[in-house]
């Protein structure tokens, strides 16, 4: 018995120390961090404060979160720790913009806060008692089968993860946003944003490493069944 | 049937079923991790913050040569990627690995041969291996860290060692870079 109780101590080894050696240059793909604080922080906003503050957003953005341009993200939906985390990354420089940059500048990390919490409330469907309009809405799934295929089961030869397996509905990851109700262009564009490097604000390079293995042809389809809209089912996000 | 052999197989049932769940709540809590991580002499490292400072930085990752002329290959296994995912090896020196995780408990699994590394968070797994051979070979995860698990590998590629002549201490390799 005592033996079962110093087993433990007698197997703990010393930390394995790094050799010495000189690294190469710090590059750091975002200065957010996932710890407790930050969460705290990114999930807490005020809805109402960021309300107020979405009127400098609705411009581009839409009133009820849909843009009508196709190269510009919808928000409706989008959970607040991926909202956050893109406006901190247009503010600190690390994912650039010549529109978001100056704006998110504009605004403190609790204002960052306060505007992700209004627009992860946003609702991404039509309801039928509801008479608001919902321009991009679409929830046809009429996807091209390359597309369907990443997006249910990835590629494991390739070791391309489902996209759904992190973007949702299966599971979902920190900062990483549902796509269900996303513009096909404005996807097609970061996808290509993060195989050519462009775009290098994904926390251990994710992303970076998914689309550099997707050929034009992959991404296309993705951009459009994620554009298409994939159902109810595809855009409710998990966790707000 | 006596009651006592009633009794033995209940017993029987029971036990298979404790155990059943045990496993599984090892699996679903992960309550195995800070026992390794003791195990294994904890670094203090937070998988939260690997990407800011310290050995797991992004642009640390991949084959390195050290001052001392032994390679080290840097890595970090995330839900559902290992980065770099695709590393470049020299042939028939060994090479040492090192590897952390992001979030859950990943295994980096070579293919054809029986090396595993377990990669934990707040854990650096270390080994030295060598590969006998030139070729291509999967890593894939050995161990199951949620729905895109069985997508998730990586690619080693052995090449010769005449090819990591001009690496330079300070730089890091990857078969981007090659």
């Amino acid at each position: 018995m005592a033996f079962c109780l110093v087993l433990p101590l007698m197997l703990r080894g010393d930390s394995p120390a790094s050799p010495p050696n000189p690294q190469p240059a710090i590059r750091i793909p975002s200065y957010v961090a996932w710890t407790e604080q930050t969460i705290t922080l990114a999930s807490h906003g005020d809805a109402f404060r960021g309300l107020l503050i979405s009127r400098r957003c609705s411009h581009c953005h839409g009133s009820e979160g849909f843009s009508g341009e196709p190269f510009i993200p919808n928000l409706a939906g989008v959970d607040r720790l991926s909202l956050w985390k893109q406006l901190e990354d247009f503010r600190s420089g690390k994912r650039s913009s010549r529109a978001m940059q100056p704006i998110a500048a504009s605004l403190s990390m609790q204002d960052s806060a306060d505007v992700a919490a209004y627009y992860s409330m946003l609702p991404t469907s039509p309801d039928p008692q509801d008479n608001r309009a919902f321009p991009q809405a679409v929830t046809n799934s009429s996807g091209s089968e390359i597309g369907l295929r990443l997006i249910s089961r990835g590629d494991g030869r390739r070791g391309i993860p489902p996209c759904q397996s992190c973007h949702g509905p299966v599971g979902y990851v920190k900062g990483a946003p549902a796509l269900g109700n996303q513009n096909g262009r404005y996807l097609l564009s970061q996808l290509k944003a993060f195989s050519d490097g462009s775009r290098a604000n994904d926390i251990n390079m994710p992303m970076r490493s998914i689309a550099r293995q997707l050929t034009d042809e992959e991404k296309s389809a993705l951009a459009e069944c994620y554009g298409e809209g994939l159902g109810p089912a595809a855009s409710s996000p998990g966790t707000r | 049937m006596t009651s006592q052999m009633i009794w033995r197989k209940t017993e029987f049932v029971l036990s298979i079923l404790l155990v059943g769940c045990a496993i599984l709540a090892t699996r679903f809590y992960l309550v195995d991790v800070p026992v390794w991580h003791f195990v294994a002499g904890g670094t203090g490292l937070d998988p939260a913050t690997l990407h800011l400072a310290g050995e797991f930085v992004e642009s640390n990752l991949g084959t390195a040569l050290e001052s001392d002329h032994s390679f080290t290959v840097r890595m970090i296994a995330q839900q559902y990627v290992f980065v770099p995912q695709c590393i470049v090896v020299p042939v028939g020196v060994p090479v040492r690995f090192r590897i952390t995780s992001a979030d859950s408990v990943h295994n980096l699994g070579f293919s054809g041969t029986t090396y595993n590394l377990k990669a934990m968070p707040g854990v650096v797994d270390q080994a030295s291996f060598s590969f006998p051979q030139a070729g291509d070979f999967p890593l894939p995860c050995h161990e199951f860290c949620g729905p895109g698990h069985y997508t998730m590998r990586a690619e080693l590629k052995v090449v010769s060692r005449a090819q990591f002549s001009s690496l330079r201490p300070g730089e890091r390799r990857t078969c981007e870079s090659n």
